[in-house]
This record gives C-alpha cells, sequence and structure tokens, in this order.
C-alpha cells in the first residue's frame, strides 16, 4: 500500500499540480454539461438514463412495489416515520390518478420533512452539543443550530443560499440576524478545550491545538459542499487529488479569524438595528463627540433634562433591605450578621466550594426582582469582594424559593462582568459556568436578578452557588428586594454631576451643562438598550464571541503559515485566504484588499461553494439525495468525489441532475426529492438480486434498507401512541447528568424515566452527547460526532439485538403501545399491514400467555419492522 | 484476508455479504501470529517515567539546578512555568537477573522485570491529556478514529461466540479522559465497539437482562418471545431471497442468548480461589478495585474475550496518574493500587499457562517532565514515557530505547504509538500496513503513515 501509494504519488505529480495542466481532467472536477436526456419510451428522465444502461446489460427493471410498500418507503425516506394505519388506508382507497403525487406532495409539505433532512445534515455536519475530547463540555446553545436546519429545509431554502447561510450568514445577510444560527455548521464539531482555553497561551501545544481546530471546519466545510478529502493536503499535496498544500492553507487562513463559542443574536432585525444605534451613540457621547452632543442637545431634550433633574430630588430609592431569617453555609464557612444588614463570610480553613443558604421575609406586597451587593472588607485579599487570592469570586448559580415552588427569573444586569464570566452565567443552569468580577477588585459591585412575574408572599429562600473551586467565594453580600419591575441598578451620580446639580442653572459652565447632558442621554440610552428584547445566544463559530476564559475573539485573523510535513516546528510562507485552485473555471484567488475585513474571508469562500460554475458543490448534493434515497449514491462514496473514492455509476444522470437541480429547480431540494422519488426506478419493488447485479449497481430493482437508529426511536415512539409533536427549542437530555470529577459532567442514561415526556419527542430533538452517546443509538450504528458520517454502517450484532430486546427505552413504549392497541393494531402500526390470518393465531396466542406487551417487544425486533422493502 | 474483508467493505457497502461476515468468527491473519489475546493496563494521566522505570543520576547530580539541556529547543511546561530540575524522591535499585532499574513505587512489578520488554523512549506528539489519550489509543490526536480493541476485532474477529471480542473495564471512579472516545469503533461498524464493563453496576453489561422494573418481561415471556420472533423472521426471510442481513438478524438472538447464558459465570468472581483473590488484592481497601478488574480480565481472557483493556484513574485533576501538584504525595497512592494486582496478573497468567499466547501491556498516554511545577509536581511531557510488553513473543527482562540524561526527551530507540501499535499487532499475526480500512478517501491505518514493528524486543 505505501509503496503502491508513492508510486502513484510520484506518477501524478506531473498532472497533480494545476489542474489546467491535464490532459484528462478528472471526472469531478469537469465543467457541468447537461448530457441529453436518452431517447427511450420512458416518461421520466431518470427511467430513462436507468433504463438505458439496464439495457446495455441484458437487464430489465423490476416491476412497481404494491401500495403498501410505497406509502412505507416513501414515508420513512422522506419523514424518517412510518405512515399511521389511517394514513396507509387513505392511500390504499385514492383511486385518483394522481393519488401517488399527493402523497409526496403531502410528505413533502409535513414540518417532519425538515426535522428528518436536518438529522441527515446534522450527521455530515457532526453536529454535537458537547465539546468532546477530555473536558467534554456542554453547549447550552448549540440547538439553535438544528432548528435553523428544521426550518431551512422545511421552507426549503433554496441550496446556493443554504451553502452560503451556513458559512457566511453574518457577514453576506447582515440584515437577518435571525440567521446567525446557520453559522452553527462550522462549530458543529468537536472543540478541544483544553488545547484552546486552559494551558498556557505561550505554548506550542496551543498552536498545534489552532490548526487542528481550523482543520476540522475545512474538513467539515469542503467535505461536506464539495465532497473532497482536503485535509490530504494539510502534510503534503495531496496524493490522488489536484490539492496542493498551499489549498489547504490557504483555506487555513480563510477561517484564521474566528473562534467557537457563544454567539448573540437578535431574532428581530430591528432590533439589532437599533441596538446599533444606541451603540453608536454611547461610543460618541465617550468620545466627546460634538457633532453628536449638538445634535442631541435639542430643546426638547433640554425640557426632559429638566425634569429629570426633578426627580432626582425626589427619588426614593426602590431597594429595601431584606429581613434575614437564617444565613448559613453549607461547607463550613460561617456566615456573620453585619450592622449594616449585611453578612460576612469567616472560616478556619477557606474552602473550595460553597453554597450560602439564606432564608428572608420580605415586608413588600410582591417582590419584583433581588439585588445583590457584593461588599469589600479590609480583612479580604485585596479587599474582596471575593475571598480568592486575587479577590475575585465565582457565583456560579442563584436559585431562589417561595414555599416550595423555585422562583422563575429574568435576564439579571450586573454593573460589571468579568470577561467570559458574564452574569447571566448565574442563572444558566449550568453549574459550570459563573459570574465573577475581576480584575476590578476591591469595590463593591452588585447584580439585579429580576423575577419572572412578581410574587406576593413573604418567605423566600435563596442558594448561592459558588462551584467554580479554588476558593472563589463571596466575602461579603447583602440582599434586598423592590417591587419595581424595571428597578435596575442604583447607579448612584458621579460626584461632578451631584455637584452640578448642586449648582443653579445659570451659574453653571459650559463645561458642565455639556457633561450633564452627557450624562442623562447615557443613561437614556442605556436604559433603552437594557429594554430591548434579549439577544439570543447559538454556538457557531464567528469573529465576535463571548470570551471563555482565555478563548477570546481576535482584533484581526491570525497569521497562518505553511507548515511544512504539517510540522508547527517546520512554518514556511505565511499564506492568503484561498480556496482550491483545481477548478479552472473558478479561480480559487479572493483578491481581498490589504485591509480586508475577517468576513470578506468567509464571504469570498461562501460566494465560491454556491457559484453556478462550481460542478463539485452541485454534483455533491444531488449526490447525497440521491444516496437518501436509493441506500447508495451515484457515487458511492459522498464525501469523497476524488481518485480514491468511488465513481460514478450513472455519469450522465449525475451530470444531468446536477444541471437539474441548479437550473431547473433553481435549487430546491423539495424538487429535487419530489423529481426522483416519482420515477419508476424508485418504485420498483425489491426483489431477489440478480446475478448480473448482484449489489444492484444498475438499479433493475429497490435496494431493501434497515431503518436507522432514529427510524427505529421515532417509529416505536410513533406505534406506541407517544409521539410527542412538539418542535423545536432545547434540547431533551435524556439521561440523568451531575457534576463530574473534572469538566466533563458524570451522564446516566440508565436512571432515565422514559414516562417523562423529555423521552418522547423525535429523535432529532435528543441532546447529543458527543464522547457519551446513547447507548442504544450507539449500537445501532447512530452517528459518531466526532467524525463526519457521510453514510451510516450497518452493523447487524448481539448487543443490538439484546438492546432491542431489553432497553428501557423499548420496555417502556411496549407497555405504553400494550394498552394502546390490539394485535391487528400493533402489527397495522409497525408493520404497516394487518396479520394474516395464520399470524393472527400464532401472535394473539402468544399476547394471550405473556400479554399485549411482549408482544409489541417482540414485534419491535421482528425484521419486518426493522426494514422496508 | 483484508482483501475479502475490503471487497465485502465496499462493494457489499451495507449488503448482506458485511452483516453476516460480521457476525462470523475469522481467524485469518496476515502472518502466524505469536500471540490470540491481548491485555493492556492504560495509566490514565501520565505516569511519571523518572520516579518509577527510568532512573536518572543526573537529576541527583543537578537536583534543585536550573534547567538547561544545551539545545535549542525552548523548555516549556504545557500548564506551567518551568521549575528547577528535581531528583525523584523515590530511591532506585536494580532488580532481577536483567538489572532493570525500578524505584520503591512499584515493589511487585520490581520482581517481575525479568519477564518485561521495556521500552524506555516513547514519545507523543502533544502535551495535552485529550489529544494525547486519542493517540495512544487510536493513533490520532483527533477524535474519531477506531480504537485499538476495534482494529483487532476488525481484523481478527472473535474468538468466541459467548463473549464479546473486546472490553474495556474502566477505573470504579469514571471514565478516563475522552470518555468513551478512547473506546470508540470510530468508522468502524458498530459490531467492533467496545463492550464497557462496569462490574460494580447492575447490570454490568446494559441491556443483558430487561431491567426489575418492567416486570411483565418474564424469561418465560422471553424464551417463547425469542421462539416467536425465530418464526416470523423466517417466514419474513424466506419471502425475501438473496438478503443475508435478514438472516444474520435471525443468527444474531442466537449469539445474544449465547451471551446471556455465559456472561454472568465470567464476571463472577466469587467463583475464584481466596488464595487467588488474595494474590490481586481484590478484598483489599487500596487495591480493590484495581485488583478485581485484573482478575475479572483475566476470566474474560480465558473465555475467549481478544482485547481487554483495565483502566487505572479516571479524568479529571485527581485519583490518575497526573501528578501536577505533589508527586512525593500523589504518585505512591496511585501507584500501590495497581502494583500488585498487575504483578498478579502477570504470575497469575504465567502459571496457568495462557502468558505463551497472550500478550500483557502496560502504557500510558505520555510522560512527565524532570523538572518541578510548583514546589514538588511535574507537569505533562510528550517528550519521553516508558510502556513495557511482557508474555506471548516478547524477549524477558530487556529494554529498547533510552531517553536523554535528563529523561527529558527521547534520546536513542525512540518509538511513538504507532511502533506500539505495530508491535501489538504484529504479535497478534497482522501487519500494521495492510490492515486498512477506506474511510473519506483514505486507506486508514491504525499506524497512519508511520509505525515499525521493534523487532528488539520479539522472542
Amino acid at each position: 500500500m505505501r509503496i503502491l501509494s508513492l508510486a502513484i504519488a510520484v506518477l501524478s505529480l506531473a498532472i497533480l499540480a494545476r489542474a489546467e495542466h491535464s490532459a484528462e481532467r478528472w471526472w469531478a472536477f469537469t465543467p457541468l454539461k447537461s448530457p441529453l436526456v436518452p431517447k427511450l419510451t420512458a416518461a421520466h428522465p431518470v427511467d430513462a438514463f436507468i433504463r438505458t444502461k439496464l439495457t446495455d446489460k441484458g437487464l430489465s427493471p423490476s416491476p412497481e412495489a404494491d401500495r403498501h410498500t410505497l406509502i412505507r418507503r416513501l414515508t420513512f425516506d422522506l419523514t424518517g416515520l412510518p405512515p399511521t394505519p389511517e394514513e396507509i388506508d387513505a392511500f390504499l382507497k385514492d383511486a385518483s390518478p394522481n393519488a401517488y403525487e399527493k402523497l409526496v406532495d403531502r410528505l413533502l409539505a409535513s414540518p417532519a420533512y425538515g426535522e428528518r433532512q436536518a438529522r441527515n445534515w446534522m450527521d455530515v455536519s457532526h453536529f454535537a452539543e458537547t465539546h468532546g475530547h477530555d473536558q467534554d463540555r456542554v453547549r447550552p446553545n448549540a440547538w439553535r443550530y438544528r432548528d435553523y436546519l428544521i426550518d431551512a429545509f422545511n421552507a426549503d431554502r433554496p441550496y446556493a443560499r443554504f451553502v452560503q447561510e451556513q458559512i457566511a450568514a453574518d457577514v453576506l445577510f447582515p440584515n437577518e440576524p435571525q440567521l446567525m444560527p446557520a453559522l452553527g455548521f462550522l462549530a458543529a464539531g468537536p472543540w478541544d478545550e483544553s488545547s484552546l482555553r486552559d494551558i498556557r497561551e505561550d505554548t506550542i501545544d496551543r498552536e498545534v491545538g489552532r490548526y487542528l481546530d481550523r482543520d476540522d471546519m475545512i474538513a467539515t466545510a469542503m467535505g461536506t459542499f464539495t465532497s473532497l478529502t482536503v485535509g490530504c493536503a494539510r502534510c503534503h499535496d495531496h496524493k490522488f487529488d489536484p490539492i496542493p498544500i498551499e489549498d489547504y492553507y490557504r483555506l487555513q487562513a480563510v477561517f484564521a479569524g474566528v473562534g467557537r463559542g457563544n454567539v448573540a443574536f437578535d431574532l428581530d432585525p430591528k432590533t439589532t438595528v437599533r441596538r446599533a444605534e444606541l451603540q453608536r451613540g454611547l461610543k460618541a457621547l465617550d468620545a466627546n463627540d460634538s457633532e453628536y452632543l449638538k445634535r442631541i442637545a435639542t430643546p426638547e431634550f433640554d425640557r426632559s433634562l429638566k425634569q429629570w433633574e426633578a426627580e432626582q430630588t425626589a427619588k426614593a430609592n426602590p431597594w429595601q433591605a431584606v429581613e434575614v431569617v437564617s444565613a448559613i453555609a453549607e461547607q463550613g464557612s460561617t456566615l456573620t450578621a453585619m450592622p449594616d444588614g449585611s453578612h460576612r463570610s469567616t472560616h478556619a480553613k477557606r474552602p473550595e466550594r460553597e453554597v450560602y443558604v439564606v432564608t428572608f421575609r420580605s415586608k413588600l406586597l410582591r417582590v419584583a426582582a433581588l439585588r445583590l451587593e457584593l461588599l469589600t472588607d479590609d480583612s479580604f485579599p485585596h479587599r474582596g469582594p471575593g475571598l480568592q487570592d486575587n479577590g475575585n469570586l465565582h457565583l456560579s448559580e442563584v436559585k431562589i424559593v417561595h414555599g416550595k415552588e423555585p422562583v422563575a427569573l429574568g435576564t439579571p444586569t450586573s454593573d460589571w462582568d468579568q470577561e467570559g464570566w458574564a452574569v447571566r452565567h448565574a442563572t444558566d443552569g449550568n453549574p459550570a459556568t459563573a459570574w465573577g468580577i475581576y480584575p476590578k477588585v476591591g469595590m463593591p459591585h452588585e447584580a439585579v436578578f429580576p423575577f419572572a412575574k412578581p410574587i406576593g408572599g413573604e418567605s423566600f429562600t435563596v442558594r448561592l452557588e459558588q462551584l467554580h473551586g479554588g476558593g472563589h467565594l463571596i466575602g461579603r453580600f447583602r440582599l434586598s428586594a423592590t417591587t419595581e419591575v424595571n428597578a435596575g441598578l442604583t447607579q448612584p451620580l458621579p460626584p461632578s454631576i451631584a455637584e452640578t446639580l448642586k449648582t443653579a442653572e445659570e451659574k453653571r459652565t459650559g463645561k458642565q451643562t455639556n457633561e450633564l447632558r452627557r450624562h442623562v442621554y447615557r443613561l437614556n440610552l442605556t436604559k433603552e438598550l437594557a429594554s430591548l428584547p434579549a439577544q439570543q445566544f447559538v454556538f457557531a463559530a464567528a469573529a465576535t464571541f463571548e470570551a471563555d476564559g482565555g478563548h477570546k475573539p481576535l482584533a484581526k485573523p491570525r497569521t497562518v503559515h505553511l507548515l511544512k510535513r504539517g510540522d508547527i516546528r517546520k512554518p514556511g510562507d505565511e499564506m492568503d485566504p484561498g480556496t482550491l485552485s483545481c477548478l479552472p473555471e473558478l479561480p480559487g484567488e479572493f483578491s481581498l484588499d490589504a485591509n480586508h475585513t475577517e468576513g470578506a474571508r468567509r464571504a469570498a469562500l461562501a460566494k465560491w461553494l454556491s457559484d453556478s460554475k462550481n460542478p463539485l458543490v452541485w454534483r455533491s448534493i444531488v449526490n447525497r439525495v440521491w444516496q437518501q434515497h436509493f441506500g447508495r449514491g451515484i457515487v458511492d462514496t459522498p464525501n469523497d468525489f476524488g481518485k480514491m473514492g468511488g465513481t460514478p455509476t450513472h455519469p450522465e444522470l449525475l451530470d444531468w441532475l446536477a444541471v437539474w437541480f441548479r437550473d431547473e429547480a433553481k435549487g430546491s431540494l423539495k424538487k429535487l426529492h419530489k423529481l426522483l422519488v416519482t420515477s419508476a426506478t424508485y418504485r420498483q419493488a425489491s426483489t431477489a438480486p440478480h446475478a448480473k447485479d448482484p449489489d444492484n449497481r444498475l438499479l433493475g430493482r429497490m435496494t431493501r434498507t434497515k431503518l436507522d437508529a432514529e427510524q427505529v426511536r421515532d417509529a416505536i415512539l410513533l406505534a406506541s401512541g407517544r409521539l410527542d409533536a412538539r418542535r423545536g427549542g432545547p434540547s431533551d437530555q435524556q439521561f440523568s447528568m451531575r457534576p463530574g470529577i473534572h469538566v466533563t459532567p458524570t451522564v446516566d442514561y440508565g436512571a432515565f424515566d422514559w414516562d417523562r415526556p423529555e423521552g418522547h419527542r423525535r429523535s432529532v430533538y435528543r441532546f447529543l452527547f458527543r464522547t457519551l452517546p446513547d447507548p442504544l443509538v450507539d449500537c445501532l450504528d447512530g452517528a459518531d460526532a466526532s467524525q463526519p458520517t457521510p453514510k451510516r454502517n450497518e452493523s447487524v450484532t448481539a448487543p443490538q439485538s439484546l438492546a432491542l430486546l431489553n432497553n428501557d427505552f423499548v420496555l417502556s413504549c411496549a407497555m405504553a403501545m400494550a394498552k394502546a392497541t390490539d394485535v391487528d393494531g400493533a402489527c397495522r402500526r409497525l408493520w404497516g399491514r394487518a396479520p394474516t390470518e395464520a399470524e393472527r393465531t400464532i401472535l394473539a396466542a402468544y399476547a394471550k400467555k405473556h400479554g399485549m406487551a411482549n408482544l409489541c417487544r417482540t414485534l419491535m425486533n421482528s425484521n419486518e419492522f426493522l426494514f422496508v422493502d | 484476508m483484508t482483501s475479502r474483508r475490503d471487497f465485502l467493505w465496499r462493494f457489499g457497502g451495507g449488503l448482506g455479504g458485511v452483516a453476516l461476515a460480521q457476525l462470523l468468527a475469522d481467524g485469518a491473519t496476515h502472518h502466524a501470529p505469536k500471540a490470540k489475546r491481548v491485555v493492556q493496563i492504560f495509566l490514565n494521566g501520565g505516569m511519571s517515567q523518572p520516579d518509577t522505570f527510568d532512573y536518572k543520576p543526573e537529576l541527583e547530580k543537578n537536583h534543585d539546578q536550573p534547567f538547561d539541556p544545551g539545545t535549542k529547543e525552548k523548555v516549556e511546561g504545557v500548564t506551567s512555568v518551568p521549575g528547577k530540575l528535581m531528583k525523584s524522591p523515590f530511591p532506585f535499585r536494580q532488580h532481577g537477573q536483567c538489572g532493570r532499574w525500578v524505584s520503591t513505587v512499584f515493589p511487585h512489578l520490581a520482581k517481575r522485570v525479568d519477564d518485561l520488554a521495556f521500552l524506555m523512549a516513547v514519545a507523543s506528539k502533544t502535551n495535552v491529556h485529550g489529544p494525547a489519550s486519542y493517540m495512544m489509543n487510536t493513533g490520532f490526536t483527533r477524535p474519531g478514529f477506531p480504537s485499538l480493541g476495534s482494529w483487532l476485532s476488525y481484523g481478527l474477529g472473535r474468538l468466541s461466540d459467548n463473549l464479546p471480542t473486546f472490553v474495556v473495564l474502566p477505573d470504579a471512579r469514571g471514565l478516563p479522559y475522552n470518555q468513551k472516545g478512547n473506546f470508540s469503533n470510530g468508522f468502524l461498524p458498530a459490531a467492533h465497539g467496545a463492550t464497557i464493563l462496569n462490574a460494580s453496576a447492575n447490570p454490568p453489561i446494559p441491556d443483558l437482562q430487561p431491567s426489575g422494573k418492567y416486570s411483565f418481561a418474564t424469561p418465560e415471556a422471553d424464551a417463547d418471545g425469542r421462539e416467536l420472533l425465530a418464526k416470523l423472521n423466517r417466514a419474513h426471510a424466506d419471502e425475501r431471497a438473496g438478503d443475508s442481513r435478514l438472516d444474520a438478524r435471525i443468527a444474531s438472538y442466537e449469539l445474544a442468548a449465547n451471551l446471556q447464558r455465559h456472561a454472568p459465570e465470567a464476571l463472577d468472581l466469587a467463583k475464584e480461589s481466596k488464595v487467588v483473590r488474595d494474590l490481586y488484592g481484590a478484598d483489599d481497601p487500596i487495591t480493590g478495585d484495581f485488583g478485581r478488574r485484573c482478575l475479572l480480565a483475566r476470566r474474560l481472557l480465558e473465555r475467549g474475550v481478544r482485547f481487554v483493556q483495565v483502566w487505572s484513574g479516571a479524568g479529571g485533576p485527581s485519583n490518575n496518574w497526573d501528578n501536577h501538584t505533589d508527586i512525593i504525595r500523589e504518585l505512591p497512592a496511585i501507584a500501590r493500587q495497581v502494583d500488585q494486582p498487575t504483578a498478579a496478573l502477570l504470575a497469575d497468567l504465567k502459571q496457568r499457562g495462557m502468558l505463551s499466547d497472550t500478550l500483557v501491556v502496560f502504557s500510558t498516554e505520555f510522560g512527565r517532565q524532570p523538572f518541578t511545577q510548583g514546589a514538588t509536581g511535574r507537569d505533562h511531557n510528550q517528550g519521553t514515557s516508558v510502556a513495557w510488553f511482557a508474555g506471548a513473543g516478547v524477549k524477558g527482562g530487556v529494554a529498547f530505547g533510552e531517553s536523554d540524561p535528563w529523561s527529558w526527551r527521547a534520546a536513542e530507540g525512540k518509538l511513538y504509538c504507532y511502533d506500539v501499535h505495530a508491535t501489538i499487532l504484529h504479535l497478534l499475526g497482522l501487519d500494521h500496513e495492510k490492515l486498512t480500512v477506506r474511510h473519506d478517501g483514505i486507506d486508514r491505518r491504525i499506524t497512519d503513515v508511520h509505525g515499525h514493528v521493534v523487532k528488539e524486543i520479539l522472542s
């Protein structure tokens, strides 16, 4: 193998370097031309191509499958679900000539279509909701990419646009901020938190980590959209395909300015516009921009300013200290009540972690928010307010209970957040994140936790969980409550403004008036900013993201060097961003100007990938959709169109489809699906293999398919009457999770109670743990999100059979199903047909002896359920 | 062998051939094997080689001196600023006929050095646990590649129809770095995945029997259900000629029944005598967890499991071999847990005649630094580490390779995981360059494009 590849490498050197010099171009790189549809009697272009080849080999197509088979096949293929008995009956009864076409249209219009297609896309983009690697941290906002996919497929987003959104939605469609979740594509894969956040910034391992991180983005983007294995050029020119090492490192430069993290966005474009205006205003005030000040100094504003002045003197503090009943610390600290209503923490030995539990009463009629003040003390390191050696603290979670009911909290605010440790982390339910105040130590801070709705009644308990470790504890704190819904932070007047207010208006200097205007205008802007709808977050790759410890956004893209033999210690030339050079009709040079932005790089790649002249991209997608319906692509290596991959069995058909999809269907995937499934080829029966074509490469029959893990689960949920149709939103955690020894939580799938509603939605809404996959899905060849899965494996194993017999999910659904149906109903739900007389006899006898639940369980293990003819 | 498998893989992909082939025992190899089965002990966190097997007088001479290797390479600590050189706090002594140096950290293993072939200069390509653990288990620093056990299952097939081929026994305290990623089958079919046995959990093998929560699933219902299922599936397959996947699924229920019958006996350590249990320290509070898992490993190997991986230490910053803070306190604590049981495993295998066709491998993801981190800790070191082989086809009492005078970098006979894996495959009758799978356009090997068999330690 090694010698062989060396020989090929030497041989291909001549053809390899630049494609335009090669006499004969590899099929995948040739321009798309629409071949003529073979002149045959077939009415459908797909059949014309397929039958020509069958005839050439002396084979003939199989007859059309019966209607039972067709509806089961089609419904599973398009929606991932089986047809219900009622849907089957309706289809069987429909005598209209276009009954099948109507069925296709109904399924394509069903929201379940998008859910199925999204799951397929998640295989290729290797989407999961944790980082992977040794610190397999949860990504609480990753699900938004999954919802983006479902929406995009259901809305039938044209493919070129779909490609562009996933590479550069933020740059190409800045006025549609709600598309930001599309960038979850680039961040879908694993992220090495140890290498990229925790180890020292200046180490070689950190730099290696960055190259590998971008390598994953390159492999994902190019594997998904161009079906090429670009990663092979990381150490040397690709041995088989015309991808020189320079191309690879130009792609590295494309992604050199992005990082993976929580990216903020607005659901409403108007909010984004207003937010930007307000932020520009604040910037102008900071800069003392005289033009701006002139503009705001309208008589109307000055009138409102006078009113504000009047309010300052009359204003009462909306916050009222609470009456503390008890304050205890769970890990051995002592909380002492101080004369100012605060509590100070002391300890014999500072605990690593701590939880303060404070029970208090409030005399207020209704409590709308709770304020936490962190106070300094001379006895603390750096005067605190934290007890860590550097004066910092980390508040992991704030939990408030009223009576026995947990109080739902709104978005908290604070006077100051440590970078990467924003106050919203104190209410995000994730014990691994927290609010911190470093480096502003030695001064008091405060945070306000608004209640989702005001609560009357007097007794509350608040838990201040400080779980980060290393003694990041609160030193001294005070709690107060308010009835005002928008009380906000106290924000005392700056001394100079207070001084100005004391001065009579006519005696104020121009500078003082100016400062007062700026101050009040700033308050107005800040207030409006705070009242805008809260920003949402998606785990994505972008230039701007929320800093996470030492992992921070960059001012400008990093420098990328060509690494000789892929070795970090052998850096070569600095590389400019660009893409592949193997398409002479579509140059890979970006020709960006010298001071281009980060986004310009991704935008250029997105345009290259979605160009109508890019043959790879159009061939790649029609081949993927083909694979979905026929079990195997026209090229059987959907992520590799290179020389090491398969060659097309029907090259003319592949090109015809690519051109049709691009030009006629205008990139509509729904139209493409419809074209394929309405062909007679797709509607053939899955008859026995023909000796001349045992693997059915020529499609003289349909290939029987085994249900994949999600189809099995979803079909069982539907059959048991449990399937919950709720769509979208945060993922369902079908396991118990508690803090682990280090970052990775301890996850127990066996502890999940399948009667809970979190267990009843479609599998696409399962929470996906990268290194701790669901055991049932795993043994059914579910996609391993550590690497792209362009095609699922199909195993048959003993552990798989054990799981289908004994897994709690199966048993719990069998029980639910037993209550919902009888012998005939069970067969109709799982097989799509009623049992024969003979079958009914033995099934009923078994059900009588061992109960319906055992019968349902047995049927769930039957091949008739697990395969689709 | 490989060509047939490749053929099935590429051209029968998803069709009958592969499914059936995966279910069948397949003993074909590239050359005559020396070993039939393997047990690997993996020390999670990076065992400190200068404090265990890599004796360095230079460190004693220059203790507490700043470190200057005299080369251009920058001296780096991956999580800390490099401190001064630190001699091992544990005295070293020569042991056995071969005179191998071993510190007092491993008193039991020291007595067995004449059975061991040491690899004294095993380097890694990274100083970070996650990628380094992936590398030592899969040959790649990135996730998603098949682990050694999956490759062996793919290459050699099963030894028994009653038990799984690849079993992992994680530390009772938790999974290692990368969690299940270290034992992933990657892009190989699930048939080659690990069975992760949590011997203390109930049930130890997931889904072996229905949980008690579902009382309707009685043994009688199971037995009759299986009969009914076979009838249904047979009739279904008879109407669909030429699809061996359907037959494979019918056969899989028989294999499942075998596993249900044989696993409980294999896992039952009460069947072992007190003498044997004591040899492994199976009832001692310190050695108990690891000792029981070593004993279980032997029982599984005896009954036809091909590859057992026994882990010492969970992920995270403590209770493993990642001794950043204080070597004096942390290292003996973890070493004591594995020392006696590992020595017992060697003795027991030998006494039962199993060491002649069983390979024992003892390894870690990387080594540790010759200089301090903080007062008495040591940071990660990709430069060199120590591993050893014992048993089938391996010379006893030898050593290959050498680190530099400080045990900072490999100096001679530098090996990577590729060479370690190539040697293991070689002993099992496989040529690492021929054991390939086409994935994403590349013929993937566990050894990537590297790997040399370490002939010097072969008997």
